[in-house]
């Protein structure tokens, strides 16, 4: 996912919402409430990871008690001692905390907490992530990356995966102090077998999986804003934005990016009313590897089902998952930033998964407009 | 709505042999019925609060340009006129595989992608379709030069609708 730069309702950009827990910034340049912002506009850094550097830390993960010589290393991923020693400072770098030097051995004072293809693959068996997992300490945007590689024939099913997103900080003057491997930031691959219309439905069944994920692992249950914002109370603490590619009867590929605040301790003063992390939420600090892993696999059990019913068959149960999940289906007033903007009471999703709101002037139907609660004053 | 898009408009529902077909659009109301009849359209400046069974579905509340006087779109359609020297038939029509709004550009205030007279590739992206937080790049099944576009940023778009006209090259 591209880390947002703007997010929240009241200022110009609308979502790539995406992580976006990050702030809107003032722009009043937008006469258009909720253009979108793309991934593809961020082409910045984007730096595969070197796969000798999971191969160290696997190598110090299995052997976590002990110190493991350079020499050792060095033939066990077949380069030299002194390419190890700079790798062991680049993974240093990217806050992995290791011990020793070459004279002495290294040490993994840890076992971090990284997201991996060496640690992933294993947890994906089953299931469509399991072939083509791809990691970043960091990068501009998975999304980017994703779309770049589906549109090169990355098959379904490919994981774009990174510790770290850096593309449109800064942009509009906001700097955010992103700590690395605090968050989830993950872009899937999928040629789904659909209609481009019935691909809003990935939409639905990220959020839903997401929602899963998160309460299997942490017990806490969120709540979904109308699409796929994960929300604790009123703060956002994940954001997906699913980009396609399509024919007008078939998908070509689609790529959904997903964002999660976990471990965050805190954020930025003009981010903490609206922005959160499961760590914030429930004073713990979660693994990562669990949620990434659980996240996957939810979402490969809603995708699958999705593919096999078909969307004619599954739709009716997405809506009723998504329902279940989210205090704003039905009866929740709210403002609509659509049209003009207009508030009214949710009343359902209708037939394609739209949210319908019942307004003074009749039913309207939201397309893509950001959805925000409404105090009521009576 | 302009005089030349309610002529193409027309176009199209001849093409598809559409017999009746009404619009509303913020405060543009547009109903077409032809037939046996001779060609009929009328155009009102003001809200009207029935919309036509198919049309239920579509958000449409949403002012594309500010209404002509609607007499004169009345007089436009009646004498449609093809612009001069223009094969229109040739034209490819690029249309939208989803409901959504539509986006000139990646991102607001940047450059549109295209616009009428860019010369564009197989493959090239035109513009961006979202809805439900997906983003749909709307890519060129043709080269040729971009005669027309029938959308404005941020208007939303029905399953079908044309979006862009490529003379073919």
């Amino acid at each position: 996912m591209r880390v947002p730069h703007s997010c929240e309702a009241s200022s110009g950009h609308r979502p790539v919402e995406a992580l976006c827990v990050f702030p809107a910034v003032s722009d009043n340049s937008s006469i258009l409430p909720n253009q979108p912002t793309r991934a593809r506009e961020a082409p910045d850094q984007a730096l595969r990871t070197d796969s000798r550097l999971g191969h160290i830390i696997r190598v110090l993960s299995e052997n976590a008690t002990i110190v493991i010589s350079g020499t050792k290393l060095a033939s066990e991923i077949q380069t030299s001692r002194s390419e190890v020693w700079r790798l062991v400072q680049q993974l240093r770098g990217f806050g992995v905390e290791i011990t020793g030097h070459p004279a002495t051995g290294y040490q993994l004072a840890s076992v971090p907490d990284l997201l991996l293809p060496e640690v992933l693959t294993p947890l994906m068996k089953g299931t469509i992530f399991a072939r083509d997992i791809h990691h970043y300490f960091r990068v501009g945007s998975t999304n980017f990356e994703a779309m770049q590689a589906a549109a090169a024939g990355a098959p379904d099913g490919s994981v774009f995966i990174a510790e770290e997103q850096i593309a449109g900080r800064g942009r509009a003057g906001h700097t955010w102090a992103s700590e690395p491997s605090t968050g989830i930031y993950v872009s899937l691959v999928l040629r789904p077998q659909i209609a481009p219309a019935d691909a809003l439905l990935l939409s639905l069944i990220a959020g839903i999986a997401a929602h899963e994920a998160v309460n299997e692992v942490t017990g806490i249950r969120p709540d979904i804003r109308w699409p796929n914002d994960l929300l604790i109370g009123d703060q956002k603490f994940c954001g997906i934005l699913t980009e396609m590619n399509a024919e007008v009867t078939r998908v070509r590929y689609a790529v959904v990016g997903i964002g999660i605040n976990v471990n965050q301790a805190d954020f930025p003063e003009d981010l903490r009313p609206i922005a959160t992390s499961l760590q914030i939420a429930n004073g713990r600090r979660h693994s990562r590897v669990a949620l990434a892993a659980a996240l996957l696999r939810a979402f490969d059990s809603e995708y699958r089902s999705l593919m096999s019913l078909g969307a004619a068959q599954a739709r009716l149960a997405i809506f009723e998952r998504f329902e279940q999940r989210s205090s704003y289906a039905r009866g929740k007033h709210v403002h609509v930033d659509e049209n003009g903007g207009y508030d009214g009471v949710t009343a359902g999703l209708d037939e394609r998964g739209f949210l319908l709101v019942q307004t003074d002037g009749g039913m309207r139907t939201v397309l893509s407009g950001s959805v925000r609660p409404v105090d009521i004053k009576e | 709505m302009n005089q030349k898009e309610i002529k193409e408009l027309i176009d199209f529902l001849i093409e598809k042999d559409i017999a009746e077909f009404e619009l509303e659009r913020g405060d543009v109301k547009l109903r077409v019925k032809r037939g046996s009849q001779p060609l009929a359209v009328t155009s009102l400046s003001a809200p009207v609060a029935t919309v036509v069974p198919a049309m239920q579905a579509v958000p449409v509340a949403h002012p594309i340009s500010p209404p002509a006087p609607a007499n004169a779109q009345a007089a436009s359609v009646a004498a449609p006129a093809a612009p001069a020297g223009e094969d229109e038939s040739a034209w490819q029509i690029v249309k939208s595989p989803i409901v959504g709004t539509f986006y000139e550009s990646p991102s607001p205030g940047a450059p549109a992608f295209v616009k009428p007279g860019d010369s564009v590739t197989v493959g090239q992206v035109l513009c961006i379709v979202e809805a439900m937080k997906l983003m749909n790049e709307i890519e060129s099944d043709y080269a040729g030069v971009v005669a027309k576009s029938y959308v404005t940023n941020g208007q939303p778009v029905e399953y079908g609708q044309p979006l862009f006209a490529i003379r073919p090259s």
